[in-house]
């Protein structure tokens, strides 16, 4: 498609730091490419395919995130073969982007070794292909620009480290520049050219602009006082390595030529910082720059959480004083059950509390009908970020799914065709192209059928597909009387919320399971909808005796349904409870050694299986450690992981 | 001539909501499509297959497998592009707007489109053959069950959505085509979420339920086994008011690019916006465009505050959602509370 009525780059409003960094990279392609991160419908790729009016070349090399490997890199030219019966390089898209912009839009979900590529290739400025036979060198400097959505995943700092700048792009906070854009809109896909004819100017001196700055950018020098300024300033930021400064310098350089200049100004070097500095801060301080900036938004995000918590803590406190002194005003909403006596359990020194406990006004919405003793804690969502990190046996299983956690290498035939291979036993999966270019070369020598192409049995190639597979994390909690205190169960919420957090974000399945008095129940059956999990934690009540056997044993039972169902999905349990077994599945008999024996069940099927420990009592019974030792599983206190932020889950962990 | 495979739409017992917003995309593309959530058996997918009969006829570049539009050069294929410029006149044809599926097993290359065996082994020739999103083009994409689409499916729908165009670099094939299309989408919430970005993608979104009026129970029971029965004589009982309602849909079309809104209008949408702190600008946007259509289909050229109302509540619901998390409730005594202020 060679002409497309794009939205001219002069008509965006706002997003001034964005076009910002899209010049200066398109100036200086020494700046190493620029990362563009916003919430949805911000106008990202809009911005970014509308630059291509703007620079020199007049376009842009787009690269789809279902790119298969031979056109990426390159491959034999099929066509030249099948003419000639030799062999010739058919260059790739990075080849083909040499002195233009590569642009990937939802950078963050292109394959990782994709990824790396195109930024490595980048920085070397050559692209170097072994393959099908052909040993080529290429040059290919190209400016690379990306542009992701944070919700669907984020980039690990060392791929950030190598884009140049960054900058984030969020929606108009005035009524007139929303207004704006609406307007502008609709007026572009009304009629596009009549639109496009109202900013062609504006569109032309914005490239006049670059191609100007262009030619004067290599005369401009840089001062020791310069450099001086960069390392200082890098220094501030906390940077790891080198490359902020050299890219301070760099963006500097096109930003002085962008205002006509050849000579450097301390404040390009500050204005650089902007774009250079917040995607690479160390975290030990925030540096000077408040601007944009990934960094300084999880602040501003961390803050509004503190500021939230702490008005929840002072409505804690006046519940808590409503609760414990009856000196408080009554609550309206609040009402003190007839007769809430609960029976006496195994933690005194709540017990008396907790008779007097309201009545929480979402109890109604629980899966256990009509109990007036329950209360139901909010979510802690102050509680740290946790990340997963899974140690699972390599290949045990072959797996299909559509999680991020795990991509493996799936032998259906679903999945992205990421390259071809020689087929080990009989193809199940032909990958044309592959074959076509294997058999290409050999065509004069051999025999002429009906067809134009002779294919023969060692040309055949088979697709590799890759599927990211998600995992299944089955949460099996307590919610026995005994995990009881308001600020605890919102504290184990919270853990929850975390790991349900990091499942979202890698698309895993979740499934939640509570027991509670004799029962244990599947409030969640596994389900892809995390939101809707969120949900059935936050009506979670707590309160009665501790099946923990129950509990154990209605997950067994669904993991291995899960099982038989999807083999290749490798659940992984997630056990969160104070251990203080006290009810049994028969009635009677030691409520602990019940649950050891489920847990002896788990371990020998070879699920994957962590244990959060809640237990906070002065004395430690160690009944959850117990559980964990017997299940196989990793073990945690509640304060272990809100201070590592890690879970990590090994299978058979060996008892610490 | 008719299909009586199709159950004819004007027949669905209420669900007033979808069926509405099914014919706002009729008569403007440019809405970006509905996503219906609903449980089983609330005729979802009856609707939006019923759909195809409404819907009004396309100007097609004759042979074009993308069914280029022959009017606006500048949205055409490479092939059709080119052969603009030296002919005078393209052929063309008329062509009925279509309803596309893309069922939820249907693989990347499939979508994308893929190298075509048959050339490729008989001619020795690399000739790309369109996929579904060719043939979506300018037509309504209909995806089944869309939350349980492969997750790298969606990646190839939203860079497709994205641009309105489809690239291709795979398998030795490097092509790219227009892919313009309304996407629809129906979905059980309890089977699973949906992405964010994907939602965002959708223009409208409805919630449907059962009737609860066991009259309407009845009644929609009692159409389905006439329609069983006969379908050819159900069809034709309401073939009057199928034609009268692809009439409105005709005449919307006429009207829509007519249609002006009052600046005070788009004021109140962008207060109403930033006070729910949506995400980006779609939903301004979509809100606007909801507005036009919908004064539009009531034979109006202008759009009245009882259209933008109606509009919000089309546009915003599956919008609401800003973090992973957090509660995605349409406060709709708070958006009238706004609109009063406004």
């Amino acid at each position: 498609m060679s002409k497309r009525n794009l939205f001219p780059f002069a008509a965006m409003v706002g997003q001034e730091q964005v076009k910002r960094a899209l010049l200066i990279a398109s100036v200086n392609p020494k700046v190493a490419g620029v990362l563009v991160s916003g919430a949805k419908g911000t106008g990202k790729s809009t911005m970014v395919r509308g630059l291509a009016e703007v620079v020199a070349t007049g376009k842009m090399a787009e690269l789809p995130l279902s790119v298969t490997e031979d056109m990426l890199f390159g491959s034999l030219d099929l066509t030249y073969a099948l003419a000639q019966g030799t062999k010739r390089f058919s260059p790739g898209i990075l080849a083909k982007a040499h002195g233009n912009i590569l642009y990937v839009d939802d950078i963050n979900l292109l394959r990782r070794e994709f990824l790396n590529a195109i930024l490595a290739t980048a920085a070397q400025g050559v692209s170097i292909v072994e393959r099908e036979g052909i040993s080529e060198r290429r040059v290919a400097r190209y400016i690379t620009i990306g542009t992701m959505n944070p919700e669907e995943g984020t980039l690990p700092p060392a791929v950030l480290d190598r884009f140049g700048l960054y900058a984030a792009a969020g929606g108009e906070t005035t009524v007139a520049a929303r207004v704006e854009i609406v307007r502008r809109v609709l007026a572009f896909e009304r009629e596009p050219e009549l639109f496009r004819q109202q900013y062609r100017e504006m569109n032309e001196n914005i490239r006049q602009q670059v191609s100007r700055a262009g030619k004067i950018i290599d005369n401009i020098e840089i001062t020791q006082g310069m450099m001086s300024l960069a390392a200082q300033l890098s220094l501030q930021a906390h940077c790891a390595g080198h490359r902020a400064e050299l890219f301070l310098l760099e963006a500097g350089k096109a930003l002085a030529a962008l205002a006509g200049r050849e000579f450097l100004l301390p404040t390009d070097l500050e204005e650089a910082a902007l774009f250079v500095l917040p995607h690479r801060m160390g975290r030990e301080e925030q540096g000077p720059f408040e601007r944009p900036g990934r960094f300084s938004e999880q602040q501003q995000e961390q803050e509004e959480n503190r500021k939230e918590s702490g008005e929840k803590e002072r409505e804690e406190e006046r519940q808590a004083r409503g609760k414990f002194s009856n000196t408080a005003e009554p609550e309206a909403d609040r009402v003190e059950p007839a007769g809430a006596v609960e029976p006496k359990e195994d933690r005194e020194g709540e017990a008396n509390r907790r008779q007097k406990e309201p009545v929480g006004p979402q109890c109604q919405e629980s899966g256990y009908n009509g109990d007036v003793k329950d209360k139901t804690a909010d979510i802690d969502i102050t509680f740290p970020f946790l990340n997963l990190s899974l140690t699972l046996a390599p290949n045990r299983q072959v797996r299909r799914g559509s999680g991020k956690r795990n991509r493996t290498r799936s032998t259906q035939r679903r999945g992205r065709y990421v390259r071809a291979a020689f087929p080990c036993g009989p193809v199940t999966d032909l990958a044309l192209d592959a074959t076509l270019r294997a058999a290409a070369p050999y065509q004069k020598l051999r025999k002429k059928g009906k067809c134009r192409l002779t294919i023969q049995q060692e040309d055949l190639r088979q697709k590799v597909r890759e599927q990211r597979s998600g995992n299944t994390f089955l949460f099996v909690v307590d919610a026995s009387g005994s995990m009881g205190s308001y600020d605890r169960m919102r504290a184990v919420k919270g853990a929850i919320f975390a790991v349900l957090r990091d499942a979202y974000q890698k698309r895993d399945q979740v499934g939640l399971i509570a027991f509670r008095r004799q029962r244990a129940e599947v409030l969640l059956p596994v389900t892809r909808s995390v939101d809707l999990a969120q949900k059935c934690l936050r009506q979670l009540p707590t309160g009665g005796k501790t099946p923990l056997a129950e509990g154990l044993s209605k997950a067994f039972s669904l993991l291995k349904l899960m099982g038989k169902k999807e083999k290749e999905l490798e659940p992984v349990l997630f056990l969160v409870t104070d251990g203080r077994a006290n009810s049994t599945r028969t009635g009677n008999g030691d409520a602990v050694a019940d649950a050891l024996k489920i847990a002896g069940k788990i371990r020998t099927e070879g699920f994957y299986s962590v244990v959060i420990d809640t237990e906070s009592n002065f004395v430690k019974l160690g009944i959850a450690q117990a559980v964990a030792h017997t299940m196989g599983s990793a073990y945690y206190s509640l304060q272990e992981i809100s201070d590592e932020k890690i879970v990590r889950i090994v299978k058979n962990m060996p008892y610490q | 001539m008719k299909d009586p495979s199709v159950y004819p739409f004007t027949a669905i017992v209420g669900q007033d909501d979808m069926k509405l917003a099914l014919i706002l995309n009729a008569i403007n593309p440019a809405l970006g499509g509905v996503l219906i959530k609903g449980e089983k058996g609330t005729a979802k997918s009856t609707a939006v297959r019923a759909l195809a009969d409404l819907l009004p006829a396309l100007e097609v570049v004759e042979d074009c497998p993308f069914h280029c539009d022959p009017r606006e050069p500048r949205g055409m294929c490479a092939n059709c592009q080119a052969r603009a410029e030296g002919e005078q006149m393209l052929a063309s044809r008329s062509m009925k707007m279509r309803v596309v599926e893309l069922p939820v097993n249907a693989t990347e290359d499939r979508v994308v489109g893929t190298l075509d065996l048959e050339q490729a082994i008989q001619d020795g020739k690399k000739q790309f053959e369109p996929g579904i999103l060719a043939q979506a083009n300018r037509n309504i994409l209909y995806v089944d069950e869309v939350n349980l689409l492969d997750d790298h499916v969606v990646d190839v729908l939203l860079d497709a959505a994205a641009m309105g165009v489809n690239t291709v670099e795979r398998e030795g094939i490097s092509y790219s085509h227009p892919a313009r299309f309304v996407l629809v989408g129906t979905m059980n919430p309890e089977e699973g979420d949906i992405r964010p970005q994907l939602l965002d993608r959708f223009g409208l979104s409805v919630t449907v339920a059962g009737e609860h009026l066991p009259e309407l129970r009845v009644e929609v029971i009692k159409r389905r086994l006439a329609y069983e029965q006969d379908p050819v004589s159900f069809l034709e009982i309401y073939q009057a008011e199928q034609e009268a309602l692809g009439q409105r849909i005709v005449q919307a079309r006429r009207l829509l690019p007519q249609v002006e809104i009052d600046d005070e209008l788009l004021i109140r949408v962008a207060t109403i916006a930033l006070e729910l702190e949506v995400d980006g600008h779609r939903a301004d946007i979509t809100v606007i465009k909801t507005a036009l259509t919908l004064a539009a289909l009531a034979g109006r050229d202008k759009a009245e505050p009882e259209d933008l109302k109606k509009a919000l509540r089309l546009a915003l619901p599956h919008r609401m959602r800003r973090r992973p998390f957090e509660e995605g409730v349409l406060d709709w005594e708070k958006i009238e509370a706004l609109f009063a202020k406004g």
